[in-house]
């Protein structure tokens, strides 16, 4: 017993299942992944359910097109590089030390699991759980275990599903792999193809001393890996916490249910992989790249942060009902920031508020129906200029403090935007007022009251504002604020009193 | 022949699966009240607006049904709770009402667009908008009053709000143990309302024959759900409250 055991992740078809991983849809249907330059495009990587129809590796666009049923998907190396990243984060919950493996068309990850037992249980345990992890993000892998690394590097690139590999077991558990196995040269290759060495088990019985003697130094490492007890200096990498998903159309799209869909699995990936990390997501922020070049960018920021997809799923289907992409979308970048899960302590005497989340929503959609710009809390200006204001986001806890008063304030309703008046004067003071429509007659008038500010700058204001007591048509009084504007010479009936 | 009560318990069983007790009286319910800080206003109400209930407050313009909603609203947010305005008039003074007493920062202010200025969204108009965000944040729960300001709506618009409407909002204020308040030149919600408060146009106070200083305002009691009115009294019991001007108070810090 070495002291050592490693798990190995193997993926085979790592194009394909990369653009599969948020295509639900498509999974059960045959996909080629086509690569190479235009009008030379090569299958380069294919499903199970297309190697059954008959594609192969290498076969042409035109032949690939001849089966029917096939699905043509191009290659993303950005799709790739963000499953990747997926890929490793998985394996990165079990073990800290990470070496990367992989080779040709497949991603392969050799995970450190010495010491876990106590975490995870016994290998097969812990395997089970790994590949169910992978699983849950969007792989199918297949993952061997063993003390020795090579052992479990080559068993997970032959062998489907899980194999646990005893210790003491390793040439026969390797002895039916392929002699392809080891990275052979080509020359190497033919010799031992014309000695009639196909298999690792073949391999491991020649004679050791022999062997070197006719192919170098080169052959003890091979027969050492065909016994699967060839030792291994672990190169762990570092991965890297970068919550984002990616997905690249095939053809640009124009409906909103379409992005939602592939939207809907990314936010899935992005919180569970936040969710392992016992954090939440405090804000999402969505690139669309649209036809044309443009980018749409969208950000969803929730009062609190949530691991719940269907709360994150209708915050990000009401942000792009109000601010829809103005092109067909060609792809769908998801990134995201952790924060930590809201911890709140409710008390039974504390006031009733609106739930964050619960909130939020209604927020929003109260955005879609008056506007963005037309919901949220009044905050007032610093400023004498009358009925400043400004509207900040409205958030539950915000304290703030208010004037004390007994005697109540006698309320305005302003008249939005200010109507202008014709306004008739008897000694300087007004008598009646014409808004275009009614003439009413002024019974008195309180003022001029002078205010003016900001007069060296263009939106600055100079104004005599009146009180005036009036009476409409029908002899029902009023109260209302009829302003003077001084440097436009103009009436405006700015509110009334209510 | 069957007895008045044999007939009725007949009738409401046929009507059972679509009326539960269709011919009984509805249970009277002692409602908690929320003061409004008008210590003559709440001595008529006996108390205050009714929490988990729809009040109307009415009248013609200048009538104080604005600076009365006000200084409710300063009572609740006074005491911590979430408040919301819908303005379906864009009708709203923030200075106003921080001179009322209100705590802007704990006050949701929905601003009703004209559906001219409508771009991107549906074009709905605001009474349209008004009666939808009232419906959410109803539904949303937590907040302690919700005023539906219809205050410069003309009553032949706001008369075609279907009732049933007026009961929803009614039973999700009461699911929901907010104080919805309506705000508008008549009575809409008929007998969806608890309470329904009529103002009546002011008489303002001046000072020295130059100032506007003032208006004392009086509020009648229009209507209020399992009250015992006084047959012999003429006129429905009122009450007098005055406000004073805006720079009287002074703005919010």
């Amino acid at each position: 017993m070495s002291g050592e055991l490693y798990a190995c992740v193997h993926a085979a078809e790592f194009p394909a299942q990369a653009l599969l991983r948020l295509r639900t849809d498509l999974q059960s249907q045959p996909i080629a992944v086509l690569d190479g330059p235009a009008s030379q495009e090569v299958i380069c990587s294919l499903n199970r359910h297309a190697v059954q129809r008959g594609a192969v590796l290498g076969m042409t666009k035109l032949e690939a097109e001849s089966i029917s049923g096939m699905q043509l998907l191009l290659r993303s190396s950005e799709v790739e590089t963000a499953a990747h990243a997926v890929l490793l984060e998985c394996a990165a919950m079990f073990s800290p030390r990470i070496e990367e493996v992989s080779e040709g068309t497949a991603c392969a990850l050799a995970l450190d699991i010495a010491g876990t037992e106590r975490l995870f249980g016994f290998p097969e345990k812990l395997a089970t759980r790994l590949r169910d992890e992978m699983a849950t993000a969007g792989f199918r892998v297949s993952v061997a275990v063993s003390a020795y690394f090579h052992a479990a590097r080559m068993k997970a690139t032959a062998a489907h599903g899980i194999t646990i590999i005893p210790d003491g077991e390793e040439a026969r558990s390797l002895e039916k792999l392929p002699i392809a196995a080891l990275n052979l040269t080509e020359e190497h290759k033919e010799t031992f193809a014309l000695w009639g060495i196909r298999t690792l088990g073949e391999l491991a019985a020649l004679p050791e001393v022999e062997l070197v003697k006719r192919l170098g130094a080169a052959a003890s490492d091979w027969r050492a890996l065909a016994h699967g007890v060839a030792r291994h200096a672990f190169q762990p990498i570092e991965p890297e916490v970068a919550l984002k998903e990616f997905y690249d159309f095939e053809t640009p799209v124009e409906q909103m249910d379409s992005l939602l869909f592939i939207g809907a699995r990314m936010i899935d990936c992005l919180v569970a992989r936040t969710a392992g990390r016992a954090l939440s997501l405090a804000s999402l922020t969505i690139y669309m790249e649209l036809e044309g070049g443009r980018v749409h960018r969208l950000a969803i920021r929730p009062a609190v942060p949530s691991v719940d997809r269907k709360f994150l799923l209708k915050l990000l289907q009401l942000e792009i009902g109000v601010h829809p992409p103005q092109a067909a979308v060609v792809s769908l970048t998801l990134t995201a920031e952790a924060g930590q899960s809201s911890k709140v302590q409710l008390g039974l005497f504390a006031p009733q508020t609106p739930e964050p989340s619960r909130l939020d929503v209604t927020l929003a959609r109260l955005k879609a129906i008056v506007g963005e710009d037309r919901v949220g809390t009044p905050v007032l200006e610093d400023t004498h200029r009358p009925g400043s204001f400004r509207m900040e986001d409205f958030a539950v806890g915000a304290k703030s403090s208010a004037l004390k008063t007994e005697r109540s304030g006698m309320a305005l309703r302003r008249v939005r935007p200010p109507r202008p008046v014709r306004v008739v004067m008897r000694a300087m003071k007004p008598v009646a007022f014409n808004d275009g429509g009614s003439r009413f007659e002024i019974e008195a008038a309180y003022g001029p009251w002078k205010t003016s500010g900001c007069w060296w700058s263009l939106d600055g204001w100079d104004a005599e504002e009146w009180d005036i007591l009036a009476a409409n048509n029908n002899g029902e009084k009023f109260g209302c604020l009829l302003v003077l504007d001084q440097r436009r010479s103009e009436w405006r009936l700015e509110a009334f009193y209510d | 022949m069957p007895s008045a009560a044999a007939l009725r318990i007949e009738i409401e069983r046929a009507l059972e699966h679509r009326f539960p007790a269709a011919l009984t009286p509805a249970p009277k319910t002692i409602r908690e009240v929320a003061p409004t800080g008008i210590r003559s206003v709440d001595a008529l109400l006996e108390g205050g607006l009714p929490v988990g209930a729809t009040s109307e407050v009415i009248g013609p313009e200048s009538s104080g049904r604005t600076s009365l909603t006000l200084k409710f609203l300063a009572k609740r947010t006074e005491a911590e709770q979430v408040c919301a305005w819908v303005d379906a008039g864009d009708t709203f003074d923030p200075e106003s009402a921080a001179a009322s007493g209100v705590r802007l920062k704990q006050l949701l202010w929905v601003r009703c667009r004209n559906e001219r200025e409508v771009t991107k969204a549906k074009p709905w108009t605001r009474l349209d908008q008004a009666l939808r965000a009232t419906d959410l944040l109803l539904q949303a729960a937590g907040f302690a009053a919700i005023v539906l300001d219809l205050g410069d709506m003309e009553p032949a618009h706001a008369m075609r709000i279907p009732l049933a409407t007026w009961f929803r909002f009614r039973q999700a204020a009461d699911r929901t143990r907010c104080s919805l308040v309506v705000l508008g030149k008549t009575a809409y919600a008929q007998s969806g309302a608890e309470v329904v408060l009529e103002s009546t146009p002011f008489q303002p106070e001046i000072v020295g024959g130059t100032v506007w200083s003032g208006c004392t305002f009086a509020v009648g009691r229009k209507r209020q759900r399992f009250m015992q009115f006084n047959a012999s009294a003429r006129k429905p019991p009122t009450s007098t409250w005055s406000a004073g001007a805006a720079w009287e108070t002074g703005r919010s810090s």
